[in-house]
């Protein structure tokens, strides 16, 4: 039953939103001290806001789109009342004292917020391992990181113990997990979803998205949160497609449509996951997909430019955390890579070298963005590896390099601010492979459509 | 000595720059009118820049000359550590306008920004309420050669401030000023929250140093915080400790491009400023220069005497408006606009007194009765028995008897005590009750003694 389909029974009472949160909750205390996928969780509320559900449903009042499904989201997301630390020590006492817009969305449609998930302290990894409240297991290949920083939501999604989940990605940090984790992560065109409520990484490049086993969650989740937020200045003034309905009316076919194949993508990832990302391709091209290959040039400079922006940014972002207002001061208490990042940020951002490193970093932005545009301008979508790797193993260290560059290939969209997906490609020695599916800005709808036909065939 | 001004003072808004609180910090208690946006919870984004805020600066820009950049606009963040400060920078504009020009002295810039927070360490606490508040700043170029030329500059800008609207007053004024004496370096002052405050530490600083150079020592460049209870300024850091602000555009706030056509009808709707007007004044009206600076002193008092001026001679209007009704409305404690004279009022009993209908003086007092007061000067003459000039007779035969009354008043004045004639003329004006023309009594009474 995908998410769809579970969302009608809710609204038919074949299953009420009682039976929804009591199952994920009977999973989520057997399976989560191992699993570590939530730091807080609140199921009395949950069980409430349920039975209020389905109270409404009894009297044939209206529900909303999301009524009673249950939904996780990543701790650097504002929810009132639930404990937002980024899994820093920093924030270790902070409670969300307002709903990001994204939570006033999902509540208005009759979500079910049950709990906040685990991730990489400030976001600012791609293994969860970095969090202060410990690493996450990934449910899929035990032993495994489950990737970042969204770790906590792609586990709890692969872990079956909730419908659909939030998480936020500035460099990856959605469908880098969702690969790891062999489930469906989105990250919509920079503007689409309003980041009002979402703590800091790189403001930038940061943009809310759900995770969900199925497309159809992603389309539900994604009708729910999208679309301009006066509150909030870089989201869009925009006609917003029904995600829904594309999910439903697409034809398992993909006649006419244009996949382009880069090269340099596929040259830096490992052969394994090529052969697994190739087999995805023939699909495509069973369905009638149309291959064009392209070829980036900048594949080399999209790391250092992604990171030397991240590193100003994130050192401006938490100034905030000076010990005065939330109890500790930030580099008293951080991990090493938000150190790392603050301390960076600081060095790059000195008047006297500025110009030397961000204001080049933001030509070389302007640069790669361009290329993908140039890409982009001759087909519907780009299809490629969405990690160069597969996930290490719990409690193996890497040195930085061998950490950044799990995110070589998804960087480029948040520097380029276009639409990118992961979805689950197939398995190296049972360890998923996710598909990274790109498409120019504000087509959004092209990846959703690409992703129901491609799950269709399994 | 060579002396640049940056001024920051509060724009007049409802609400605050980057959300909706209100702005009546000072009326609120401590940490009232906030929200997450202006204390900067984590995850808090700012709501789109207040238009009134922006537009208020586009205005004053203009009205001092400034031209206005026709391309993107963004906000910058400037980092520093500071209590009051609850994102750890401060969000502050590009340019707006730039080269302008304020009576000679040249404007290099004009941009927006937020108010932080108030730290009050005293009660040991941060007010929050201020935290958002947006300030205009005007930095100008060194072009300012003495103390009383800054305090001249200061005055005429809170008057185009006052004359836009859009701008609080000198009690929100925060300046930082920076002063080179031949042969010294570039120091600049900080903590300056009033003109006198401008004033006086630009004294202290160039009688400083000038004693330093006098003594052999070479002024460095450093940076000195103006302690106002004391008069004097301190050292706060030297150009080697000089902070840096790490300025990157804020990723929060897009790039705006402001509207030609916008600004156009903010052209079109702007008054003109009072340092244009008073010129405008003596040109075309021929009216002292004096006086027309202390008409346009206010914009609504301005208004008023051109509206006046097109029935009754400029000057005389010029005269009455700048002596007598400045002096009513002084009294008063109030402004032009808050006495609730209109410039029909004023001209009829100006009127009165040219077709000699009511004495000088007879008008002095009816002005003293006008402020909030729906009457005409007519109306008012008549409840006070002023009609009515006494013709020369009447004052002929008053001064006789006044003469005759007075004789030692009279004679101090023979031997050359000049006020005694004034004590004279007062005696006749009572025999009349003010009806006499104070001028020709004075004539008159010369005439007898
Ligand atoms: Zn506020």
């Amino acid at each position: 039953m995908n998410i769809m389909n579970k969302l009608e029974s809710i609204k038919n009472h074949d299953l009420t939103a009682l039976e929804n949160i009591n199952n994920y909750i009977k999973i989520i205390d057997k399976n989560n001290s191992k699993i570590n996928a939530f730091l807080d969780i609140n199921e009395e509320e949950a069980i409430k806001t349920a039975e209020n559900i389905d109270q409404k449903i009894k009297n044939g009042e209206q529900t909303g789109d999301l009524a009673g499904l249950v939904i996780a989201i990543k701790s650097n997301i504002n929810v009132e009342d639930f404990k937002i630390s980024a899994a820093s020590k920093t924030l270790e006492t902070y409670n969300g004292s307002f709903d990001a817009t994204v939570i006033q969305r999902i509540k208005k449609e009759d979500g079910i917020i049950v709990g906040m998930t685990n991730m990489d302290e400030f976001a600012a990894g791609s293994s969860t391992e970095t969090s202060y409240f410990g690493q996450t297991e990934n449910p899929a290949a035990p032993g495994r990181i489950p990737g970042g920083s969204s770790g906590g939501s792609a586990a709890a999604i692969a872990a079956k113990m909730c419908d659909l989940s939030l998480g936020s990605d500035t460099g990856g940090s959605i469908r880098n997990p969702a690969s790891h984790c062999g489930v469906i992560g989105f990250k919509p065109t920079y503007g689409l979803v309003s980041r009002q409520g979402l703590l800091d990484l790189a403001m930038s490049f940061d943009q809310i998205g759900p995770f969900a086993n199925d497309t159809s969650g992603i389309a539900l989740m994604m009708d729910a949160i999208a679309g301009f937020d006066e509150r909030e200045c870089t989201t869009i003034e925009w006609d917003v497609p029904q995600f829904k309905d594309i999910n439903e009316n697409s034809q398992n076919l993909l006649k006419g449509i244009k996949v382009g194949i880069v090269e340099q993508f596929m040259e830096v990832s490992d052969d394994h996951i090529v052969n697994i990302i190739e087999g995805s391709i023939d699909k495509m091209v069973e369905m009638g997909a149309e291959l064009v290959e392209l070829s980036f040039d900048h594949i080399d400079l999209c790391l250092p430019t992604y990171y030397l922006i991240n590193y100003v940014e994130f050192f401006s972002a938490t100034r905030k955390y000076d010990g005065r207002k939330y109890g500790y001061k930030i580099e008293d208490v951080c991990g090493e890579e938000v150190l790392r990042r603050i301390h960076m940020g600081s060095y790059i951002s000195q008047k006297e070298y500025s110009g030397k490193y961000y204001k080049k970093a933001l030509q070389a932005r302007s640069l790669i963005r361009n290329e993908m545009k140039k890409l982009l301008r001759d087909v519907d979508v780009i299809a490629g590896p969405t990690v160069p790797k597969l996930p290490h193993k719990l409690g193996k260290s890497l040195d930085t390099m061998d950490m950044y560059a799990y995110d070589v290939l998804t960087v480029i969209a948040n520097l380029a601010g276009i639409p990118a997906a992961s979805m689950p490609s197939g398995e190296v020695k049972g360890i998923p492979v996710g598909l990274q599916i790109q498409a120019k800005p504000l087509e959004d709808e092209k990846i959703i459509h690409l992703m129901k036909v491609m799950e269709s065939m399994d | 000595m060579k002396c640049g001004l940056e001024i920051h003072v509060q724009l007049e808004t409802d609400s605050k720059l980057f959300c909706t609180c209100h702005t009546n910090y000072q009326e609120a208690s401590p940490n009232t009118n906030i929200c997450f946006v202006c204390l900067n919870q984590p995850g808090a984004k700012p709501y789109p820049p207040n238009q009134k805020a922006m537009e208020g600066a586009i205005k004053i820009a203009l009205m001092l000359g400034c031209k206005i950049s026709d391309d993107v606009t963004y906000f910058m963040r400037k980092h520093y550590n500071y209590p009051d400060l609850s994102s750890g920078y401060q969000r502050t504009s590009i340019p707006i306008g730039f080269e302008g020009d304020l009576n000679g002295i040249r404007i290099r810039e004009v941009h927006i920004e937020e108010d932080p927070g108030q730290y009050k360490p005293d009660m040991g606490i941060v007010d929050f309420n201020r935290s958002g508040i947006p300030l205009i700043e005007i930095v100008t170029e060194p072009d300012i050669n003495s103390p009383e030329e800054a305090r001249i500059f200061l005055r005429e800008l809170i008057r185009v401030l006052e004359y836009s609207g859009n701008a609080r007053g000198e009690g929100t004024m925060r300046a930082d000023v920076n002063i080179s004496l031949e042969g010294g370096k570039r120091v600049e002052i900080k903590n300056i929250n009033s003109i006198k405050g401008a004033y006086k530490a630009l004294k202290f600083e160039m009688v400083r140093q000038k004693n330093l150079i006098k003594r052999g020592v070479t002024i460095k460049q450093e940076t000195r915080a103006f302690l106002e209870s004391q008069m004097i300024t301190v050292s706060m850091r030297l150009k080697e400790e000089a902070e840096d602000y790490r300025y990157i555009p804020d990723p929060d706030l897009p790039p705006m491009m402001a509207q030609e056509d916008q600004i156009q009808i903010i052209k079109e709707k702007m008054p003109e400023p009072p340092h244009i007007k008073t010129q405008r004044f003596v040109e075309q009206y021929g009216i002292e220069k004096e006086h027309a600076k202390v008409i346009t002193s206010e914009l609504e008092l301005a208004d008023a005497f051109e509206e006046v001026a097109k029935k009754v001679n400029p000057a005389f209007a010029a005269l009455w408006m700048r002596d007598e009704l400045k002096r009513v409305i002084y009294y008063n404690k109030m402004t032009f606009a808050q006495s609730g004279i209109t410039s029909s009022q004023i001209t009829e009993l100006l009127k009165m007194i040219e077709n000699k209908e009511i004495t000088t003086k007879a008008a002095q007092r009816i002005i003293e009765k006008m402020p909030n007061n729906p009457s005409t000067p007519k109306q008012i003459a008549e409840e006070l028995g002023l009609i009515g000039v006494i013709e020369d007779e009447g004052i002929i035969k008053a001064v006789k008897q006044v003469i005759d009354d007075n004789p030692k008043a009279v004679d101090d004045y023979k031997n050359g005590k000049k006020e005694s004639l004034n004590y004279l003329v007062g005696q006749v004006m009572r025999l009349t009750r003010g009806k006499a023309e104070p001028a020709k009594t004075v004539e008159l009474l010369k005439q007898y003694i």
